[in-house]
């Protein structure tokens, strides 16, 4: 069983390091930093300082001060911001925010956006990076060796684990994506065929091929099917009412 | 200008005015030839490599060169730099005024890129100049993709809108301070929602 004493000392040990804990969480997020109660600190500090006589412990009692003097620097910016024009309440800008389309944020942006005006050009500096990049490039039959072999990486299938291990997608957004499309599917073809470029097209490349993906899940699950005209090789979706056919195909469309 | 490039006349040699006017000239065009070329990593020029080129009257002549470049829609801006000094300050070549909307789209941005870049400078700065990016994202994710997010943040980490230090804490970039007249973004943002309630 520890020594009363030894207790002691560990007790006043855990002070330290939950000052130091408590600095760096502070330090390390946007939380006020007046939080911390600097003058109560500093007396815990004061108190237990007479105690120490182990190297080590020094070392973590200099290290709360340091932290501490973090502190009173984040919390002269924090004056300093709050006193300048910049400062409005987080809550009512991030209500804003929210609130607002994204169309009216860019064009607030645009607004007061004073692009920088400068000839971009070879610097010796930028030529003598090149070099040393194009030095140190393995060639590219040598490059993937390691990791896949002999011949580089194949093209491939990405499945939705992937992505969703990418971040690109995570699974209840996805479904609510899946389940949107389907949705305005219905209501565009309203029973008919309708064009399929058309239908996948969105505001950008990327959107396009987003939705492109999306569909052929739609697809893959039989909740609607592709036909191609031979003739004018234009492609066409519409929605499955009822039970899907048994006869399936795999198409490959490339989305431009 | 055929008068300047003639030869000085010896029985009417030029004037004091004349001559400095001249120097004023040469100077100018020497400055605005360093604001225009890229030197180092980051566009501008720093204040003692300013005073280096053009003398120690170099702010004034950047006043004469800020006024010229009125009618290209051209201004010379300078950002403080940390240490607050005259030497420490940044000086470049700006657009007078700002692009419209679709101007900002054909020079690459997107609008979802810079409705991104909006929420986030104004976010940064409500915030006391620093946001973490686990909250910034957290945030954005309400409104934009998070695919979206990442790919923006990173980019504009990368073009110096944003700065991320290794606490991952996201802070207002020297890009940012250059280009963005941040108090009026603030102010429109706040704005934007009020006028379209008065709209309805």
């Amino acid at each position: 069983m520890p020594a009363p004493e030894d207790k002691q000392r560990d007790k006043k040990l855990e002070d330290i390091l939950r000052l130091i804990e408590l600095c760096r969480a502070v330090s390390s997020s946007s939380v006020n930093p007046f939080e911390v109660d600097i003058k109560e600190k500093l007396l815990v500090l004061k108190k237990h300082l007479p105690d120490w006589n182990v190297i080590d412990v020094m070392l973590k009692d200099s290290e709360a001060m340091q932290q501490l003097v973090a502190i009173v620097k984040l919390q002269d910016q924090w004056i300093k911001h709050r006193a300048s024009a910049l400062f409005i309440d987080p809550l009512l800008l991030e209500l804003k925010i929210t609130l607002i389309t994204k169309d009216e944020l860019a064009e607030s942006f645009a607004k007061c956006w004073h692009p920088i005006a400068q000839l971009d050009q070879l610097t010796a500096r930028g030529l003598e990076k090149a070099f040393v990049y194009w030095r140190e490039l393995v060639p590219f039959s040598e490059r993937f060796k390691d990791q896949f072999g002999n011949y580089g990486q194949q093209t491939g299938l990405i499945g939705l684990e992937e992505l969703e291990s990418l971040s690109i997608f995570t699974k209840e957004e996805f479904e609510s994506r899946l389940n949107a499309i389907n949705k305005e599917l219905v209501q565009r073809s309203d029973g008919k065929e309708i064009d399929y470029r058309d239908f996948i097209k969105g505001k950008d490349p990327e959107e396009t091929a987003l939705r492109g993906y999306l569909i052929a899940f739609v697809v893959t699950e039989g909740r609607a099917t592709i036909r191609t005209d031979p003739l004018t090789e234009q492609i066409f979706i519409s929605v499955i009412q009822g039970k899907p056919g048994d006869e399936t195909k795999s198409v490959a469309i490339a989305v431009r | 200008m055929s008068e300047s490039n003639n030869p000085p006349d010896a029985a009417n040699p030029p004037t004091e005015a004349a001559a400095e006017r001249a120097s004023l000239d040469r100077k100018t065009r020497k400055a605005f030839q360093v604001l225009i070329l890229q030197r180092g990593r980051n566009p501008g020029v720093k204040g003692w490599e300013m005073r280096r080129y053009l003398g120690k009257d170099y702010k004034k002549i950047l006043e004469v060169l800020s006024n010229d470049l009125k009618s290209l829609g051209l201004e010379v801006h300078l950002v403080p730099g940390a240490e607050g000094t005259d030497d420490s300050t940044r000086f470049l070549l700006r657009f007078r005024d700002p692009p419209t909307l679709s101007e900002a789209e054909t020079a690459g941005f997107r609008i979802d890129d810079l409705a991104v870049l909006a929420a986030t400078i104004a976010l940064v700065n409500s915030k006391q100049g620093r946001i973490s990016r686990k909250e910034l994202e957290s945030f954005l994710k309400g409104k934009f993709p998070r695919w979206r997010i990442d790919y923006s943040v990173d980019r504009y980490i990368k073009r110096g809108y944003l700065d991320l230090d290794d606490k991952e804490l996201v802070r207002i970039g020297w890009r940012t301070r250059a280009e963005i007249d941040e108090r009026s973004l603030m102010t429109l943002i706040l704005a934007q929602g009020t006028k379209t309630d008065a709209k309805k």
